[in-house]
């Protein structure tokens, strides 16, 4: 697996992260916030939507962050999407525009879209599983008439809780994108769907053999997400997740993300599930 | 073959000498057991040692070892990597940990080479020690094929009884006889006497494995479901010694510290084992290695099969160390025989399905 | 982090203020902590005493039922509150107490007196208040209190190992104590403390409390295999971890 890490590969040290400015910073959610971060120089070509930064604030660590911005979409920036869980994310979530966060990466192997083109693609994301999908949503859109239908199933516990709503707004409003949106928990706003990402599949009909689906969300919603897309027919070479794991090297040697033989931040990752379904340890 | 004499009642000259150009680690001894540590004369080197509690691969990986400093008083951080260039030699590795050290050398020069871990490497010297006599009883060198050195030493030692027969594998390992007078070019009586040492000292080791080490990524393969993981799960204390211990394991922990000014201090890693509870646990709190069942397998598998697949090489010496420091009597090559012995039918169940 | 200093307070409930005493130890080896925060109230360094503070470093063990309201008070109070020290985090060796009836200790202790005097089963501050973060330990560490003080000062929780003793004693290559015939409970107990007592030959006694997920009947019997009896096994466990074995080894 090639290992691009087009930033960092003159500095000295593997392990040394280029120091670059927060642009913008978006809350999203009550926990969770959007940074847009200037890069000196253009995101290599190779860099693939689905692929990760291992992200830092100095003196308070770093932890990997896969890019939620589209590699269509970032010349001379990229976006993350943070989650407030721990420290690291703590202290990003008390940033502001200008100051500074260490950057190494991009990091593993992202979605081959190259290989999605001509067929229907079926994204289903599961609450912060949208900031990786997005890239690749962007991505293909932005591209988008190399692509069959465009349909995206996304879940998330409140309505307060999605993510990129402008976004979601705009794929709403458009011919070429077919969206469906459900809560766990409605509020007395919600007008749409109730229920867990598996009741959106009864909502929409798919040629199983030219599908490519694209889930990521959270480790229990993996396995039901997996029935409902197996269900239809869609062939496990067809079905791409992308796998979390606490990476602490970003190049396959502080043994971290390792499950089984695969190391998930060279290996993935972004995977199909034909080559992870035989891995207890995967999901 | 190029060798040199040194007659014991030289080391201490030898060491002298190599004082001035290096800093020397060495075995020796430690409470009741040994350690590899600062060799200031030869009477600190204990070279009979059987076994230390941890092997020389800390020289070249340290415990904790830092990665950068930073400092971020300014408009700019700086941020300044570190790296450790003192020339080193470490003296008496046994053949074991030798092998370990080939394994590290791919891991960490393979794909994205690590150039804390490669500076370290090209300023150090290895001196390695022919091992004529098994060094506990908890070893099996011999039955991972890790009893004869590896062709990475640059200077390997063999004990003649009053004189140690060196062998010059590199440049690096001709220098440190440089300027050195009290070495003598070996002679066909010394080489007599070394293949008289090499000869003798096969049968005082014994295999201890049941079967052929090139069938154990293939048995392996057979006993991802097997039983014995749980057994071993059962018994397990999860308290990491055998990960620490081990001269193969690699794995790390970053973690930064910062003065009070909290804008300034460092990124360092440390040693982390696979056998702690929290080893694969993520942000989110999912832990994907849960139980100490799966987490032995992983440890087993990675010595046994992972890396082999990997690299190329094995990736359980055989040094007995992990086995030294179980409390609940876990080991390598019991385990590995446990596998074997159940995959392979026994005699009397053979019978029965003849008859 | 504002440009003001923060204020921190500190308070004894049961205990013998050893880990204040370290506290002071670690001002006078690393006095930058004096320039980072405001001490408010520190009753064994100086007289002041000032209710305005934002962090409470709390010592000592819950023994009677006043300790509740004053407990309570701290809170009321305090951004952040800290259990400091094995008293407060666990309970402490108060606690050998709680495997007895109240009364009866009440009467070996204070004799005829002992309707006077209030008692309770010692427990952790947590069993009553709020705890934001512990820094375990008898006492403390001092270095691992800088650190946990710094940690504070960034605004997160200080990180506290959740690993054995064990991974410090291979590390710092201390040989096991278990080799000496003596028996240890760094298995199950967390580290944090450089493995201070088996690097001087004394088998860890559980100060700073059990790791994640022990494996209990494993350690009982590597205890028993060397030589302890029940009874010193029940003893051993019960120095420091009354108040955690009670319910974790009901799981075990």
């Amino acid at each position: 697996m090639t290992n691009e890490m087009q930033m960092t590969l003159e500095a000295p040290s593997i392990y040394q992260p280029i120091m670059l400015s927060i642009l913008e910073i978006t809350p999203m959610t009550d926990l969770e916030k959007v940074f847009k971060i200037g890069l000196p120089h253009p995101m290599s070509q190779d860099h693939k939507p689905g692929q990760f930064m291992q992200i830092s604030v100095l003196g308070v660590g770093e932890a990997p962050i896969s890019i939620s911005s589209s590699p269509s979409r970032s010349k001379n920036s990229f976006e993350i999407c943070v989650r407030r869980v721990g420290a690291l994310t703590n202290a990003l979530h008390a940033l502001s525009p200008g100051d500074v966060v260490g950057v190494r990466g991009p990091f593993g192997r992202g979605f081959p879209i190259e290989r999605f083109r001509g067929k229907d693609i079926l994204f289903a994301p599961g609450g912060l599983g949208l900031a990786p999908l997005r890239s690749v949503i962007n991505e293909v859109l932005d591209d988008r008439s190399n692509y069959g239908r465009i349909i995206i199933l996304y879940g998330a516990r409140q309505p307060k809780e999605m993510l990129f709503r402008d976004e979601l707004q705009e794929w709403a409003t458009r011919e070429d994108v077919e969206l469906h949106l459900t809560v766990d928990e409605a509020d007395e706003k919600w007008k749409g769907n109730v229920g867990v990402i598996t009741t959106l599949f009864s909502k929409i009909q798919v040629s199983p053999r030219n599908t490519v689906a694209i889930t990521c969300g959270p480790p229990v919603m993996y396995r039901f997400v997996l029935m409902e897309l197996l269900g239809m027919g869609i062939p496990e070479g067809n079905i791409w997740l992308s796998l979390e794991r606490r990476m602490k090297c970003g190049v396959g040697k502080c043994g971290h993300c390792q499950m089984d033989h695969i190391y998930v931040c060279q290996d993935g990752p972004a995977f199909s599930y034909a080559e992870i379904r035989h891995l207890e340890e995967a999901l | 073959m190029t060798a040199k004499i040194l007659p014991k009642h030289a080391m201490q000259g030898w060491i002298e000498t190599l004082r001035e150009h290096y800093r020397i680690i060495g075995p020796k001894p430690a409470q009741s057991q040994y350690v590899f540590g600062d060799i200031h004369s030869a009477d600190d080197l204990d070279l009979s040692y059987p076994t230390s509690i941890l092997p020389p691969k800390k020289v070249l990986l340290p415990q904790r070892e830092d990665l950068f400093r930073f400092d971020s008083m300014g408009d700019t951080p700086i941020v300044e990597p570190t790296f450790d260039d003192e020339p080193t030699v470490i003296l008496g590795i046994h053949a074991c940990d030798m092998h370990s050290i080939a394994l590290l050398d791919r891991v960490f020069e393979k794909g994205t080479t690590d150039q804390h871990y490669q500076t370290r490497r090209e300023n150090t010297t290895l001196v390695s020690l022919e091992c004529t006599t098994s060094c506990s009883e908890f070893s099996f060198c011999k039955s991972m094929g890790t009893l004869s050195v590896p062709e990475n030493f640059d200077l390997h030692m063999t004990d003649l009884g009053d004189e140690y027969l060196l062998e010059i594998g590199s440049k690096k390992g001709e220098n440190l006889l440089r300027g050195f007078n009290e070495v003598r070019e070996a002679t066909d009586a010394d080489f007599e006497r070394l293949n008289k040492v090499m000869s003798e000292k096969w049968s005082h080791f014994t295999y201890r494995l049941d079967f052929d080490v090139t069938e154990l990524p293939a048995l392996l393969s057979l006993s991802y479901d097997s039983k014995v993981w749980e057994e071993l799960g059962d018994r397990c204390l999860a308290c990491g010694a055998c990960n620490i211990v081990c001269p193969t394991c690699y794995c790390f922990d970053v973690r930064d510290e910062v003065d009070f000014s909290l804008r300034s201090g460092g990124r360092f890693r440390v040693w982390d084992s696979c056998q702690l509870d929290r080893f694969a646990i993520v942000a989110g709190g999912h832990d994907f290695r849960d139980t100490r069942a799966a987490r032995q397998r992983h440890r087993f598998f990675r010595k046994g099969k992972y890396l082999t697949d990997q690299y190329g090489v094995v990736g359980c010496v055989g040094c007995g160390r992990c086995a030294q420091a179980c409390l609940v009597h876990i080991s390598p090559v019991d385990t590995f025989n446990e596998l074997h012995r159940r995959r392979v039918p026994s005699a009397a169940a053979q019978e029965e399905a003849l008859a | 982090m504002s440009s003001t200093k923060p204020k921190i307070a500190f308070f004894d409930f049961a205990g013998c203020e050893g880990c204040q005493l370290t506290v002071l130890d670690a001002l006078q080896t690393h006095t930058e902590l004096l320039n980072a925060v405001e001490i408010v109230q520190f009753r064994e360094a100086m007289s002041r005493s000032d209710d305005d503070y934002q962090i409470a470093l709390i010592e000592g063990s819950y023994t009677r039922p006043s300790d509740e309201v004053r407990l309570q008070e701290i809170r009321d109070q305090a951004q952040i509150v800290v259990a400091l020290g094995a008293c407060a985090h666990l309970g402490g060796v108060n606690a050998v107490r709680n495997a007895h009836r109240l009364e009866e200790i009440k009467n070996y202790v204070y004799g005829e007196k002992a309707e006077v005097y209030e008692a309770a089963s010692a427990r952790p501050i947590s069993d009553f208040i709020q705890v934001d973060a512990f820094i375990p330990g008898c006492p403390i560490d001092r270095e691992e209190f800088v650190r946990a003080v710094k940690s504070l000062l960034q605004g997160n929780a200080p990180d506290i190992p959740d690993y054995p003793v064990c991974v410090e004693c291979k590390l710092r290559e201390t040989g096991c104590v278990f080799l000496y015939g003596k028996t240890c409970l760094g298995p199950i107990t967390r580290a944090g403390c450089g493995a201070i007592c088996p690097s001087f030959g004394v088998g860890c006694e559980g100060c700073r409390g059990l790791i994640p997920n022990p494996n209990m009947a494993s350690l009982r019997e590597v205890l028993s295999e060397n030589g302890l009896d029940e009874m010193s096994v029940k003893a051993k466990m019960s120095l420091f971890l009354t108040n955690q074995i009670a319910t974790s080894d009901m799981e075990a």
